[in-house]
């Protein structure tokens, strides 16, 4: 039976952000700038973009994560659903994405079902947008999100600091120039899907290829007013060149000085205790 | 996956303040022109339409002029999301006055509501406006509101990084009691002026008349401008 | 010099068919100085078939242990059964990311078997971005040198005695390149049938 100080317990755990280590890290900073450094967040130095087209819109991403150098994700996904009728690419700081969207995708359905309507393109905008402004650039969302509503197809962008602009064709992160330099060339109004899900393709494809902080797949998201359709991985340009041979290590190549088998049962994990020992 | 330096968030995305008040460091260079100009019996409002972030042009067909009530509208310069962000709230306001009063709010009254957002939060925004419309009271007005807090009732004014080429043509030009056609030709050479010489002006102009008959916008695309000598 | 490598740590987890690998250093030191502790503990089996290793410093590494350990009793006693592996990834993720303006400085790896015994891999950044992986995950101060192994000696559905291998030398190789980790290592390895098996490795010590 479930217990009831648990409920109690839980209350107790508020939700948000949580400042305890603040002073502490402010503290272990000031004690040593040297070996203090923030490490390096993962970030998405992207390719993002979008495309209003004749009755939908369509949204490219490319699929790189990185920290710092490194590439930290060769696959990820930076197109987010936020409703059935509204998808939102982003650019910047991988938690704040993947937090931030998550929530707003959760609000708009309660919205939703309070509502009895699907939520509007614009609304989801103004939502994202007064939460990053209230944050003043500190949570690092730049998006591009688009969708269908009964106003029709929209595409907006969002920046980190909470400004926002309603393009008909958008293009956000490292790779932004690139991409824009593909739909500046290739745009016009009226365009069929097909036709969009070409360029945006090309848009994604000439960051993956130009930008360094981009690579990977392409991943296209098409909205229209009957369906949110989500074309994961619809071109991979540079499949991998290096195939390796498969190494065998014949077993007993590791050296093993201990073995313990658990059947079913927990390996002790009482507590971390540090065992001192001669250095 | 985690070792290194925290970077900094992303420069904010700016329109353009004139040179020192802008504290933020990495927005200098950026910037926009708007300006208003009153006439007999209403106002002409008047933008650029880039908005840019460093050297990157983000978006080349912005919209500068907000509407903040039926009347009422704001050219905005400076930080976008400050200035966004500050035009709904007073916008919001403004509404709520408007449903409690029962009729237009006054364009001063928008004015000091932007006013004291300007100045409670002087410290925080970044935020230059050009607050101009028509109201029964007092017809059409024009009110400057710069950083810091002030409020300046004015007939012709320009904001933003570009204003500071045509502040001498403006003085030359200006005439009291012009008629409507007059001070959108007046409008569109000062902006294209501006924008000729202001590298971080440019695109289209956009314009907005305000006067009892009602709202008009127009828009002039860039390469129809009246290309200054 | 960063608060990451204060301690130092080697990370990796590894899939294979029906089942999953953790391998961990056991270095705790002091910069480049000191080494306080070989036996340092990183991993831990959080669940019957799901396991945590925490590296970066060392006071958070057990920290944050001691708070995934807490909400996971809470929830088996509210949900009367245990949580899936794919709920710790998200508890991970969500945990961390409530401290994003002030985080732990912690470098986690998840590693566990779900229902269908198919292998469940997370890594993140200290704020909480969650990265799945249907190969490898790494992490520690030697991640990079992990990262170039395992996108080399990685092949899939391994067996458990050739995961144990391809893991092992990975990271025994990789904690050759990095000063602050190594000085032993274990190597956890989780198969369908509910076996945990761990291996302590013989390790450089230097």
């Amino acid at each position: 039976m479930p217990v009831d100080y648990v409920e109690t317990l839980v209350a107790q755990k508020g939700a948000g952000f949580v400042f305890d280590n603040y002073q502490r890290n402010q503290f272990l900073a000031s004690s040593d700038p040297q070996a203090f450094k923030m490490p390096d967040l993962k970030k998405t130095g992207t390719t993002i973009c979008g495309v209003v087209c004749d009755g939908g819109v369509v949204l490219g991403a490319d699929t790189r994560a990185t920290a710092g150098d490194i590439v930290a994700d060769k696959n990820c996904e930076k197109l987010h659903k936020m409703a059935d009728n509204i998808c939102c690419a982003g650019a910047g700081t991988a938690a704040d994405l993947e937090h931030t969207t998550k929530k707003f995708a959760a609000d708009l359905e309660l919205m939703r079902l309070t509502l009895h309507r699907t939520p509007r393109v614009g609304t989801a905008v103004t939502m994202l947008s007064q939460h990053l402004f209230r944050y003043m650039g500190y949570v690092g969302c730049a998006l591009v999100m688009g969708g269908v509503d009964p106003t029709g197809p929209s595409l907006y962008m969002i920046y980190p600091h909470g400004s926002t602009d309603r393009l008909p064709f958008a293009s956000m992160g490292s790779g932004s120039l690139a991409a824009m330099s593909m739909l500046e060339t290739g745009y016009k109004d009226d365009m069929t899907i097909e036709e969009g899900k070409k360029l945006v393709s090309e848009a994604i494809l000439a960051g993956i290829t130009n930008d360094l902080g981009s690579g990977g797949q392409v991943d296209l998201c098409v909205v229209t007013k009957d369906a949110y359709t989500m074309h994961r991985n619809i071109m991979a340009p540079y499949p991998r060149t290096r195939i390796p041979k498969p190494v065998m290590f014949p077993t007993g190549t590791t050296t093993v000085l201990e073995e313990v088998k658990m059947l079913k049962g927990r390996l002790e994990v009482t507590d971390a205790d540090v065992e001192m020992r001669d250095a | 996956m985690a070792s290194g330096t925290l970077s900094a968030p992303a420069p904010p995305f700016v329109m353009g303040v004139p040179s020192a008040a802008c504290s933020r460091a990495d927005e200098v260079g950026t910037g926009t022109t708007i300006l208003a100009v009153s006439y007999k019996g209403g106002v002409v409002l008047a933008a650029d339409t880039r908005t840019s972030a460093g050297a990157y042009v983000v978006n080349r067909a912005s919209r500068k002029i907000s509407k903040v009530h039926d009347k009422i509208y704001v050219c905005r310069s400076g930080s976008a999301a400050d200035t966004q962000a500050l035009t709904q709230f007073v916008k919001y306001y403004l509404n709520i006055h408007s449903l409690e009063l029962g009729e237009l709010p006054s364009v001063n009254t928008a004015a000091t509501l932007f006013q004291s957002f300007h100045y409670d939060y002087k410290d925080m925004l970044m935020s230059g406006l050009i607050v101009a419309g028509w109201d029964g009271k007092r017809g059409g007005q024009i009110y400057s509101l710069p950083i810091g807090g002030s409020k300046i009732k004015v007939n012709v004014t320009a904001g933003g990084s570009g204003s500071v080429y045509i502040s001498g043509l403006i003085d030359a030009l200006y005439k009291e009691d012009m008629t409507k056609e007059e001070a959108q030709q007046l409008a569109l050479k000062l902006l294209s002026h501006a924008m000729a010489r202001d590298a971080s002006s440019g695109g289209m102009v956009r314009m907005t008349t305000i006067s009892e008959d009602g709202v008009e916008e127009t828009t002039f695309e860039g390469d129809k401008l009246p290309t200054p000598a | 010099m960063s608060i990451f490598s204060y301690n130092g740590a080697a990370l990796v987890g590894m899939a294979g068919k029906d089942c999953v690998a953790v391998a961990v250093d056991k270095r705790l030191g002091v910069n480049q100085f000191q080494t306080i502790s070989a036996n340092f503990q990183r991993a831990f089996q959080v669940s019957e078939r799901c396991f945590v290793a925490l590296g970066g410093l060392a006071s958070d590494v057990q920290t944050v242990h001691k708070e995934i350990a807490y909400r996971m009793k809470m929830y088996s006693l509210r949900e009367e059964r245990e949580m899936e592996p794919k709920v710790v990834t998200a508890l991970v993720a969500s945990m961390l990311y409530a401290r994003r303006f002030g985080p732990w400085f912690v470098d986690p790896v998840v590693a566990g078997l779900d229902k269908d015994n198919k292998p469940v891999l997370a890594g993140y950044d200290s704020i909480g971005a969650k990265s799945e992986a249907h190969d490898f995950v790494t992490g520690g101060t030697a991640s990079d040198q992990l990262f170039g192994l395992c996108e080399q000696f990685w092949k899939p559905d391994m067996d458990a005695d050739q995961l144990f291998e391809t893991i092992s030398q990975c990271l025994l190789a990789a904690v050759d390149r990095d000063c602050v980790s190594g000085w032993g290592a274990d190597v956890f390895i989780l198969t369908a049938d509910g076996t945990v098996t761990k291996k302590t490795l013989k390790v450089r010590q230097d």
